[in-house]
């Protein structure tokens, strides 16, 4: 079942003067099936950030439709945006956005706390996360005590804790080293795995290659994607990096 | 240095939000300063009826206004060097070395305090014409004549002063930023702050401190020991303000925070957070305004009760229109050559020679005499060899009658009993309970009196002063005699009390200077011939002018000082939002990513607002409720009794400064959501 459908999405940038435009999406269409793990590549300046604010429904685009899960994100109220953002969709950024006035407990809780659930509700869905996450004994701990890991596994844990329909990505390893990168994509998996839909924005070959398939994005445009089908991390990363070269020498792709 | 110099001017520009609150604080309190030293130095203001008390009570302003404006200044500066740091790293990474960094800061200080003089001083000399007819209003004269009084005299002083106030600033900003690094700089606003934890000694020691305070407070019932306590109740109140709002607002958080049900609240949870992690910086501050607060409220309630009370004051003191004294030496209760029908005469003749009409007169007896005053008994000089300067106090004698006649107070004595009055000790006033033996005979105390009907003249020497109810004339005499033989040639005389009403008050208060030449002048013939040792004169016109001169030199003050302590806390308050606004935004960017809507951070921003802003007002106001009773006591030393009027006074400030403060907090607040939207 397809829970995101994305139809020739357009935005386009008009300076502040009014000059001159900057069409950052010139019409994207792709879809995401349930349960899918989908990671969209693409160099600075591809409109890869454009794409995420406006499946986030930070941003509007000018032309184009989201559907999530057969809702037209268009016709979603103002005032009903930021719930329907919670209830909806789960976010893990590049730079953990955690709130260092609360411990990561609290930081986890916190959708659950706008949504106005009970503290029972709370707790029963906190424990299994925080011990799938590996983050039980760390819940007490404020932002600035634990390491980029521990933090981005907190900030998974918040964005899991609704059960959101999609998880977005923004970059989630861009900030790691390559230990807790790993240590976190192979989280990523693990939330895949138990059924959770992901959407990443990465440019990290590595964070792509753990995914079940992978989209490029040039010039606005999704130029070419690659399926996982049998191939492991490894070759599914050879894949990509074959691509990318090809991309960047400015060929066509077979 | 024309590029420094550009810079610093852009710099200025571009920072307004943070420099204008600067500037214009600084030309604020340079008008204030201005206005008070030219108050304190101005001959024709001293020479205006009352005026006699500008110089000493405007040098006292000015001296607080010196050390309010230090400290004010130096926290503003604070505030904006921790705002500017990452600014002054940004040109340190940009190969701006400290000394040109230095440089700039020179000229930034340079242009910034020079047009906070220029401003401030016109600003003073514009309001100064405005406060010297405050002040002439306030003492009821006619205003001085001439409009401006400018002299370099008061201008470069003040200038003098701010500048150099200012440069020391410029001084220390040099010496932190030369001891700063550059990724210091950049990073300064970023560190991350522990969670506080309770202090339970403090918790415990501002309980104490607080409640210690206001027991006394509560507790003193006499007004002598709460002039006394009242320094002490202030300390300790001062204290416990400050231990609780440090240890005890992270208490109350921390068990909000502990009661799940309260806390995971979408309107509780981002307000109880951000308040427990800034509390540590922001307890202090809190503290200080709700002090500043209190601080502004006595003064300017005290003032103006003592103000609009002071003809309550007048007709305590001064029944009667006008009163003399002659002191003179009588055996056996009558006066040699001094008999009261002829005094009346003379008072009657120098009043038909000015042409106004007396209603009455009344005359009465009183001894005034030295004494050393150990282990309850009184001792002339010569008895005893062991005395401390502070065993030395005067004091005067009266029969239970005069002290009705001219109190209107009853008080009821056997023959072996008197009723004795503190009036003033230099050392601190202290009442005399028990019994009191006087020339070998003791005194039972049967009460202590809390004003004496005797005093104007005599207060305020450098020795302690008692006033001594005695039954009847029998005993005043025979302390006489006692304290005639003991002294021998030292002794003290009895003095003649005369008392006139004049049918017309206004009318002799017109004359009023040429009625007491004539008296003094009649008198000091009198006294050539016969045995009138000393005399004294005394008017309620006289009074008046002094007592409006006193109370309304006091009210101007109160209020202006009142005013800069109540622009302080503004600015303190301006400066503390604009600093959590910054610090804030990306915590309310966050929560909006994370899907919490414009509506929701709006509340929140609310409720912590609110909090931050209203907690030390209703502290403020605990503070002067409690402190109203001792208060009153206090005010009642002045001879003020009315509480009814004071009551009213404090009600009016409060509400008054509460209004004020809503102002402050809407355009504060305002400035905060701009920064945070």
């Amino acid at each position: 079942m397809e829970i995101l459908k994305v139809s020739d999405l357009k935005k386009t940038y008009t300076s502040r003067m009014g000059g001159s435009q900057v069409q950052a999406l010139k019409g994207v269409t792709f879809s995401v099936e349930t349960g899918e793990y989908v990671a969209i590549m693409g160099e600075s300046g591809s409109g890869k950030t454009t794409l995420l604010n406006i499946l986030a429904a930070l941003d509007k685009p000018t032309g184009g439709s989201v559907m999530l899960d057969e809702k037209n994100l268009a016709e979603v109220k103002d005032s009903a945006l930021a719930s329907f953002r919670r209830e909806n969709l789960g976010f893990v950024f590049q730079e953990f956005n955690l709130l260092d006035t609360f411990s990561l407990r609290d930081n986890i809780l916190l959708p659950l706390v706008l949504s106005g659930k009970s503290v029972a509700e709370m707790k029963e869905k906190l424990a299994p996360i925080a011990a799938s996450l590996g983050i039980e004994k760390i819940l007490d701990k404020y932002p600035y005590e634990v390491s980029g890991g521990q933090k981005q596994r907190a900030a998974a844990a918040r964005a899991l804790i609704t059960h959101p329909k999609i998880i977005l990505a923004d970059e989630p390893t861009g900030a790691l080293d390559s230990q807790s990168s790993s240590d976190l994509l192979r989280v990523f998996e693990q939330m895949n795995r138990d059924g959770q839909t992901i959407l990443m924005v990465t440019h990290s070959t590595d964070a792509a290659s753990h995914a079940n398939r992978v989209l490029f994005i040039r010039d606005g445009v999704v130029f070419h994607q690659i399926y996982r089908g049998d191939c492991t991390n490894e070759q599914l990363y050879q894949k990509i990096s074959d691509t990318l070269t090809m991309l960047r020498k400015g060929g066509e792709v077979r | 240095m024309r590029l420094y110099a550009k810079m610093a001017a852009q710099n200025i520009r571009s920072n307004a939000r943070f420099f204008a609150p600067r500037m214009g604080t600084e030309a604020g309190l340079i008008a204030c300063f201005y206005i008070m030293l030219t108050l304190a130095m101005d001959d024709r203001m001293r020479r205006v009826k009352g005026g006699e008390y500008l110089p000493t009570f405007m040098w006292m302003g000015v001296a607080v206004l010196a050390l309010l404006s230090a400290v004010l200044m130096l926290y503003i500066n604070r505030f904006l060097m921790k705002q500017r740091k990452r600014e002054f790293g940004v040109y340190n990474v940009l190969g701006m070395e400290k000394r040109h960094v230095g440089r700039v800061l020179f000229f930034e200080n340079l242009f910034s305090s020079l047009l906070s003089v220029a401003g401030g001083l016109g600003a003073g000399m514009i309001f100064y014409k405005l406060c010297s007819l405050v002040i002439c209003r306030l003492l009821q004269t006619d205003a001085v004549a001439g409009f401006y009084y400018v002299t370099p005299g008061t201008v470069i002083p003040t200038a003098v002063f701010f500048l150099l106030l200012d440069f020391c600033i410029f001084i220390f900003n040099r010496i932190s930023i030369a001891l700063m690094k550059p990724v210091e700089l950049l990073q300064s606003r970023s560190a991350g702050e522990k969670e506080p934890k309770v202090r339970w000694v403090m918790l415990g020691l501002g309980l104490v401190s607080l409640g210690s305070g206001y027991a006394i407070a509560l507790a003193t019932q006499s007004p002598l020991e709460a002039l006394a306590v009242f320094f002490l109740a202030v300390l300790l109140v001062i204290v416990g303000t400050y231990f609780l709002f440090v240890a005890g607002s992270i208490f109350v958080l921390k068990t909000l925070k502990k009661n799940e049900n309260f806390y995971y609240r979408s309107q509780n949870m981002p307000a109880v957070a951000g308040l427990l992690y800034r509390m540590k910086q922001n307890a202090v501050g809190l503290a200080s305004i709700a002090i500043l607060a209190t601080g502004v409220l006595v003064m300017i309630s005290t003032t103006v009760t003592l103000y609009a009370g002071y003809e309550g004051v007048l007709n305590k003191n001064y029944p009667q229109n006008l009163y003399f004294e002659a002191g003179f030496s009588k055996e056996d209760g009558t006066s040699q050559s001094l008999s009261p029908e002829e005094l009346e005469r003379m008072v009657r003749g120098t009043a038909d020679k000015n042409g106004v009409e007396i209603k009455a007169i009344e005359q009465n007896e009183y001894l005034y005499a030295a004494y050393l005053l150990q282990d309850h008994t009184l001792y002339v000089s010569g008895e005893v060899d062991d005395y401390n300067m502070t065993d030395v106090g005067n004091y005067f004698f009266i029969t239970a009658d005069t002290y009705h006649k001219l109190s209107g107070d009853t008080v009821d004595l056997a023959k072996q009993e008197i009723a004795v009055c503190s009036m003033y000790d230099p050392s601190g006033i202290k009442d005399i309970t028990g019994t009191l033996t006087i020339h070998g005979t003791a005194y039972d105390i049967r009460q202590n009196l809390y004003h004496f009907p005797i005093s104007a003249s005599y207060l305020a020497s450098s020795f302690a002063c008692y006033g001594v109810v005695v039954s009847d004339e029998q005993v005043l005499n025979d302390i006489y005699l006692a304290q005639k033989e003991a002294n021998g040639k030292y002794a003290s005389e009895m003095t003649r009390r005369i008392a006139v009403t004049f049918a017309d008050y206004d009318k002799a208060a017109a004359v009023g200077d040429s009625l007491d030449a004539d008296l003094r002048a009649a008198l000091k013939e009198m006294s050539d011939e016969g045995d009138v040792i000393q005399y004294n004169l005394n008017t309620r016109w006289n009074a008046k002018e002094a007592l409006l001169g006193m109370f309304g030199t006091l009210l101007f003050l109160g209020v202006l000082l009142g005013a800069v302590c109540l622009f302080a806390t503004a600015l303190i308050i301006y400066y503390k939002q604009i600093s959590e606004g910054y610090e804030d935004r990306s915590r309310f960017q966050i929560m909006e990513k994370i899907g919490m809507s414009h509506q929701e951070v709006k509340q929140t921003i609310r409720k912590q607002v609110l909090l931050v802003f209203f907690l030390p007002l209703a502290v403020a106001g605990l503070h002067m409720a409690v402190v109203f009773p001792l208060l009153t006591r206090i005010m009642r030393v002045l001879m003020l009794f009315s509480v009814k009027l004071f009551a009213c006074c404090t009600l009016g400030t409060f509400t008054v400064f509460a209004l004020v403060y809503v102002l402050i907090y809407l355009g504060t607040s305002k400035t905060y959501y701009q920064i945070v939207r």
